[in-house]
């Protein structure tokens, strides 16, 4: 306790240094928790609450940002299996959510050497046009195939799941926070 | 940190933009096909009875909150009812007699004109499971399937009327078009005179419409469409619509009628599916691949 206090009060000439990097270490999340997180939002997302149209799809959210941070565990095949299953649940034609799923992976794994360094915001602000493109590109297929117009609600969805992503950001790298703060409280 | 990627000495499997042209392949393929086509039905029913135990967990909070309100409300519940239950009784203690004179005298006509066939309808109390968010559609997802013995083209009712028609089914679950879902058709008559005609889902959000109708037809105002009974799928005689609207145009020689469903799909939980006879050669209105 003393020697700690000691230390804090700045006596040591070693206290003015900084760390070169003060960014914490990037290490890879527990895979559980990858994939347990995954499928919370899965199991989520069924639930009805998406009826209304701008309502964020927090599923391609969490699956962009695992995407962009652990582009080993989750990819293209597991966002066009998701995409699937999304399609299935909401009885849409197979493939027009594996379509916009694949899309916002892709855009996530291109973007990923330049972003991984940024903050949560700039993140957010690369991948709101990603999440835009692809749902562009679902809307006019499905409203190609449905011959129908759907309005612009999907634009808002897209949109708001964008924001959403520094808050994303926060929960998602939870565990890897406390590990750090840990760190910081055993020197 | 060890950078994922950058030291790659042996190659793994194809690389990123290869994998996603071949998704997005498969992905336009798969929507290709399952627009025009229900080559992908079996596809689409394996996948359903994969994700049915998650949906069912997802769903398992709202229900139990759902069981323990009804619980909580049961005895001012059950004092309602039975208030409208007793006021219905009184209202259908005449009609029952009614119904009765009218089914022996029907019978009765039935063995002049050597009628044999059954007409009384076997049903399947069904309770919605969820309704899918899906823009571009008016479903509902029922609890029961093919398990219960619900068939693809089955129609549902409610104490209203006709409610739409089963679409799909996998053996725990089924899907049902409403009436006002645009891949609809439902042929109708007029209560009145006895015209018949085809309702179709309409654009207009909530509503049917009457098209295909000559400008002189005989359709008015308040005018009641029931099912002709044509086609076999839906029995004959159920409410369908009331007629709202019709609009002449005298240019082209047609007019249209938008009608209001009678059925409120929307206000309850328990609907009747028909066990009408499908056959294996009738397909439903709504499963014809559109243009």
């Amino acid at each position: 306790m003393n020697s700690r206090s000691g230390r804090s009060n700045g006596v040591s000439p070693l206290a003015s240094l900084q760390p070169i990097d003060a960014s914490p270490f990037h290490r890879p999340s527990n895979p559980f928790f990858v994939w347990g997180s995954l499928l919370f939002v899965w199991v989520v997302s069924l639930l009805p609450w998406r009826v209304w149209q701008p309502t964020p799809d927090i599923l391609l959210l969490v699956l962009a940002f695992w995407c962009l941070h652990e582009p080993r565990r989750v990819g293209l095949f597991t966002a066009f299996i998701l995409g699937l299953l999304m399609d299935v649940h909401d009885s849409e034609f197979l493939g027009l959510h594996a379509l916009n799923y694949l899309l916002v992976a892709y855009g996530a794994i291109v973007l990923r050497r330049r972003l991984e360094h940024f903050s949560a915001l700039v993140q957010a602000l690369h991948m709101l046009p990603v999440f835009v493109v692809a749902a562009t590109v679902a809307g006019l297929l499905g409203t190609w195939l449905n011959g129908a117009w759907a309005g612009w609600d999907w634009l808002w969805s897209a949109l708001i799941t964008a924001v959403l992503w520094p808050l994303a950001d926060i929960l998602l790298f939870l565990p890897q926070r406390r590990l750090d703060d840990a760190d910081v409280n055993a020197v | 940190m060890q950078e994922h990627g950058t030291l790659r000495l042996f190659k793994r499997g194809p690389s990123v933009d290869v994998r996603l042209f071949l998704l997005l392949v498969i992905s336009l393929a798969l929507l290709v096909v399952d627009a025009r086509s229900t080559l992908l039905a079996p596809v689409r029913e394996a996948l359903a009875v994969a994700i049915y135990p998650f949906q069912r967990v997802a769903l398992a909070p709202r229900d139990a909150m759902d069981y323990i309100d009804r619980w909580t409300n049961a005895a001012a519940l059950a004092r309602d009812e039975q208030d409208a239950l007793r006021r219905q009784h009184i209202e259908m203690a005449q009609l029952s007699t009614h119904a009765a004179q009218l089914a022996a005298e029907n019978e009765q006509l039935r063995r002049l004109l050597n009628i044999s066939e059954e007409i009384s309808q076997h049903s399947i109390a069904v309770e919605v499971f969820y309704a899918p968010p899906n823009i571009f559609s008016h479903r509902l997802v029922f609890n029961k399937g093919e398990r219960a013995g619900i068939q693809p083209g089955m129609p549902v009712i409610d104490e209203g009327g006709v409610v739409g028609q089963v679409i799909r089914v996998t053996p725990y679950s089924s899907e049902a078009a409403l009436l006002i879902d645009d891949q609809v058709s439902i042929p109708v008559q007029v209560l009145r005179n006895g015209l018949r005609l085809i309702a179709f889902g309409s654009n207009e959000v909530g509503k049917l419409e009457v098209r295909y109708l000559t400008a002189s037809a005989d359709v008015r105002e308040g005018d009641t469409l029931v099912t002709s009974g044509i086609g076999g799928l839906f029995p004959a005689g159920l409410p369908v619509g009331r007629v709202e609207k019709v609009d002449r145009d005298p240019g082209t020689g047609f007019a249209m009628a938008v009608a209001q469903p009678l059925s409120h799909p929307e206000r309850y939980r328990h609907f009747l599916v028909l066990k009408v006879d499908v056959g294996d050669t009738a397909q439903p209105a709504s499963e014809a691949p559109h243009e």
